[in-house]
């Protein structure tokens, strides 16, 4: 009952922020800030599933928010396709992919996933680079048409914040019920002890398999509407940092937590942009960002903060449980 | 046979170069299970320092050279001191992302003391190329392939005839182990990331004749000697000097027979493939950490 | 040859020789395990007892000779398979899930059992739900069975030790196993806690469950088990009801060391 509570609040409120938001911000760049932030917290959402709950590390996601991407730019520019079929198109293509790299390379574990994931990503991005007759090579896509459902245009920012934050909605909503399930909690005892896991019968490679399709085509969820909002993509999006940026989205966050990935997409969003004030010393001050946050949060904001006020509340009260 | 003669010239230079790199992650990964992704960036530091004294300041070269070697160790020892060890928790991954982090800063100081311009340096010796079969050989290319394998070297005698060396080997095996029996491991891990960082700012230098420095020259250098790691093995010294030569040759057929836009891709296509089939690399383990 | 596994065993050991290198960690070992009894599996340390219980249970497979489970060849097996044929282990140092509370815990371990995939979690089917409720009743029942009951949403690793050794038991019961593979279940516990441990056995094995049981507690080990296996350096040296096996010479040699 408490728990029933304590959901409906947290939704009413994230429903209540995005609407406020969506309705009061007039100012066109903050609008978009705050869509690029959830296009982003989609990101966190899926790649968290992999690495919060399952325990497993990618460091080639990007590879995956560029099929989606790249396959709606292609579909809708070149063979004149509605971005609604490009859709699912991209979705399937992303979950494809996933499971044929996936077969082999989740039989890795720790520092060998890591390894092989990044190989995936690099080799995704050396073809959106190398591709030019497809994806035009790196100087990039442009003309990725605008989103319309009937009389609705998304063009403008406003439509588009709604329909990125409702995404987002969705797939909270999807993660949420994925995790209080039978596979989440076999997806969590993987995380906690493969070793048990196994012994207690789950068949850990099936699951492992399926959560990774899961945060690929959440992944490229994004990367449809990374493409249609902005209508020009270019490689250097899907790169290694890139993947690198979305591992750090969650770990920052905090892993296994649903509004850690969106904390954590936010502050890298943001930051940039706070970074610009900095000019030539932007890169400099971002990467001490990331160094100093992980050396002292190493277990990310949301569980950092979470200890030091456990730590302060039981000084207090060492009785209380 | 001419046009391979001179891919096979150029993929055994680049090789010497991974080869270099690749023996500075496995040396780290020995002692620390460590994977520095700034590795790359001392590679960079490397080439844009020699720039500095002996292209800018006219040192002469061996001073030049040594003061970089100096330079670049320096910086690898700051990084463990201030970056790696202090963290509290060492989660795999909040160590990636912390290597990640320092290559952004490295990346991001080298922009503002060296600009965006890329730069080149001449020819550590001005000899005119060496024509072989109808293929040209750089002078370069011989001192490059020279150095890397007198480091190999050097490094095989310092792990088998110096204590210290066989002292770092130890720590690699069993850290506990290695910390009872009262080798101070903590100073090996030091060590280990001094000398590191120093193998790949030698890398850099002997590269920086031949190609374009700039501050973003790094990374995919450093990604690449990862890979050629990981192919022959990583923490295995041979395996290094085997991946790199083995990375460089194929990327340079590759690139020639094949196609250039290939040529970024073949690394980790390789990795792939030795992930796949053989996951502890061409000299390790045939099961490490696969199951 | 009269033995009673002999007549129509659950679990057929035949010839089975495990080596890891060049070690020989079990060589020809062959008994079988009668339904319904508990079978105590001793020996000092390094008698391949634990490797025994890996090679039963899938995670390693035997170097020679075949696993035979409800007259069903299992070696060589996927190791979720073998549970779901109804082998469940327990772990020699406990192995919980320790972010999940203890329900959960025992709910995971209903995995085999329950149907509830991808689809069914995000569209939230009636029979989603269904399953969902019935889980979690199995899982408060059989904490119950165990006296964990009231302690079901506490952290599993927050619980004492011995508790854990219950609950980790409660978590294996969850598959529905036919054999139950117990390794060392009274490590760590203090008297007390081993008395509810024998308890607990008994009420285990009378839900029709076979158990074999790896113990060092030797008066727990003779005083719950129908049969004993004696296992030393990989060899069994010995089989028979407890009273036969303490005054067999072979096993006095091993134990005392020659």
């Amino acid at each position: 009952m408490k728990q029933f509570f304590r959901r409906t609040a947290s939704y009413t409120l994230f429903f209540l922020a995005v609407l406020t938001v969506g309705l009061l911000v007039e100012n066109p760049y903050y609008l978009q800030l705050f869509t690029f932030i959830g296009i982003n917290t989609l990101l966190a959402l899926g790649l968290n599933m992999l690495m919060g709950y399952a325990g497993q590390i990618s460091l080639g996601h990007a590879a995956f928010y560029g099929i989606g991407a790249y396959t709606t730019a292609i579909l809708t520019v070149h063979y004149s396709l509605s971005p609604w079929l490009s859709l699912p198109c991209a979705l399937g293509l992303a979950a494809a992919v996933a499971f044929v790299v996936g077969l082999p390379t989740l039989k890795l574990s720790g520092y060998y996933l890591g390894m092989g994931t990044l190989g995936f990503g690099m080799i995704g991005y050396i073809i959106f680079r190398e591709w030019s007759s497809l994806t035009g090579g790196s100087s990039g896509f442009v003309g990725i048409p605008p989103l319309e459902l009937g009389p609705v245009s998304f063009f403008s920012g406003r439509n588009y914040f709604f329909l990125v934050w409702a995404t987002v909605l969705l797939i909270i909503i999807l993660c949420r019920r994925l995790i209080k399930s039978r596979t989440g909690r076999a997806l969590r005892a993987i995380h906690d002890s493969e070793n048990a896991a196994r012994a207690v019968g789950v068949n850990t490679m099936h699951l492992k398999l399926q959560v990774f399709v899961f945060s690929a085509a959440v992944a490229a969820l994004a990367g449809f509407l990374y493409a249609h909002f902005i209508s020009f993509i270019s490689p250097g999006s899907f790169d290694f940092l890139a993947s690198v940026r979305m591992v750090t989205m969650v770990v920052i966050g905090g892993m296994a937590s649903i509004w850690g990935a969106l904390l954590g997409a936010a502050l890298l969003t943001l930051l940039p942009e706070w970074l610009h004030t900095f000019s030539e010393f932007e890169m400099i001050v971002y990467g001490l960002i990331m160094m100093v946050v992980m050396i002292f949060l190493p277990r990310g904001l949301t569980r950092g903060i979470l200890d030091i006020y456990e730590h302060a509340r039981k000084r207090t009260s060492p009785a209380e449980d | 046979m001419q046009a391979f003669l001179q891919y096979l010239f150029s993929g055994l230079t680049n090789g010497a170069i991974y080869a270099i790199i690749a023996i500075g992650f496995s040396m780290l990964y020995n002692a620390t299970e460590l994977i520095n992704f700034a590795h790359g960036e001392f590679v960079m530091l490397g080439a844009l320092t020699l720039v500095t004294f002996w292209g800018v300041f006219g040192l002469p070269l061996p001073v030049a050279f040594l003061l970089t070697i100096i330079a670049v160790s320096l910086v690898g020892l700051l990084l463990e001191r201030l970056a790696i060890r202090t963290v509290s928790r060492p989660h795999p991954i909040v160590l990636v992302i912390i290597t990640v982090g320092a290559s952004i800063f490295l990346r991001g100081v080298a922009m503002i003391v060296w600009g965006k311009d890329a730069r080149s340096l001449p020819p550590f010796i001005d000899l005119p190329p060496i024509q072989l079969g109808g293929a040209t050989f750089l002078a370069q290319s011989v001192w490059i392939l020279v150095i890397a394998l007198l480091l190999a070297v050097g490094i095989h005698l310092f792990y088998r005839k110096t204590l210290t060396g066989k002292a770092m080997q130890a720590t690699a095996i069993n850290k506990r182990a290695a910390w009872l029996t009262g080798i101070p491991s903590e100073r090996m891990v030091l060590l280990a990331f001094v000398m590191s960082a120093g193998l790949g700012g030698i890398a850099g230098m002997i590269i920086a004749p031949v190609t374009m420095c700039s501050y973003d020259m790094g990374t995919i250098l450093g990604l690449k000697g990862f890979c050629a790691a990981m192919l022959g093995g990583i923490g295995s010294l041979w395996g290094a000097v085997i991946g790199g030569f083995l990375l460089g040759i194929v990327e340079a057929m590759g690139v020639g027979f094949i196609s250039s836009a290939l040529k970024d891709a073949i690394a980790f296509i390789l990795l792939l493939l030795i992930l796949y089939i053989r996951p502890g690399g061409i000299f390790g383990a045939a099961s490490t950490q696969r199951f | 040859m009269n033995t009673p596994e002999n007549e129509h065993p659950l679990l057929r050991i035949e010839n089975v020789s495990r080596t890891f290198g060049g070690v020989k960690a079990l060589t020809d070992v062959s008994f079988g395990v009668a339904p319904g009894i508990v079978l105590g599996l001793i020996g000092p340390n390094g008698a391949g007892k634990t490797t025994l219980f890996n090679v039963i249970t899938g995670a390693y497979r035997p170097t020679r000779g075949q696993v035979v489970f409800s007259d069903k060849p299992i070696h060589g097996r996927r190791i979720h398979d073998i549970v779901g044929l109804g082998i469940a282990r327990t772990f020699q140092n406990v192995e919980l899930f320790e972010s999940m509370t203890a329900v959960e815990n025992v709910m995971v371990g209903l995995h085999v059992r329950t149907r509830n995939g991808f689809w069914g979690a995000v569209i939230r089917t009636p029979g989603f739900h269904k399953e969902e409720k019935a889980t979690r009743e199995k899982a408060m029942e059989l904490l119950d069975i165990v006296g964990l009951a009231e302690h079901a949403d506490r952290p599993g690793s927050d619980l004492p030790f011995g508790w854990q050794r219950l609950l980790e038991i409660a978590r294996a019961l969850a598959s529905d196993p036919k054999l139950l593979l117990l390794d060392e279940p009274a490590a760590g516990l203090n008297a007390v806690e081993t008395r509810h441990l024998g308890e607990l056995l008994d009420r285990i094995r009378n839900r029709g469950v076979t158990l074999m049981l790896v113990e060092h507690d030797m008066s727990l080990t003779m005083k719950v088990s129908d049969r004993i296996v004696v296992l030393d350096q990989g060899r069994m040296i010995a089989r028979g009801t407890p009273r036969e096996v303490q005054s067999d010479p072979a096993v006095m040699a091993a134990y005392l060391g020659q």
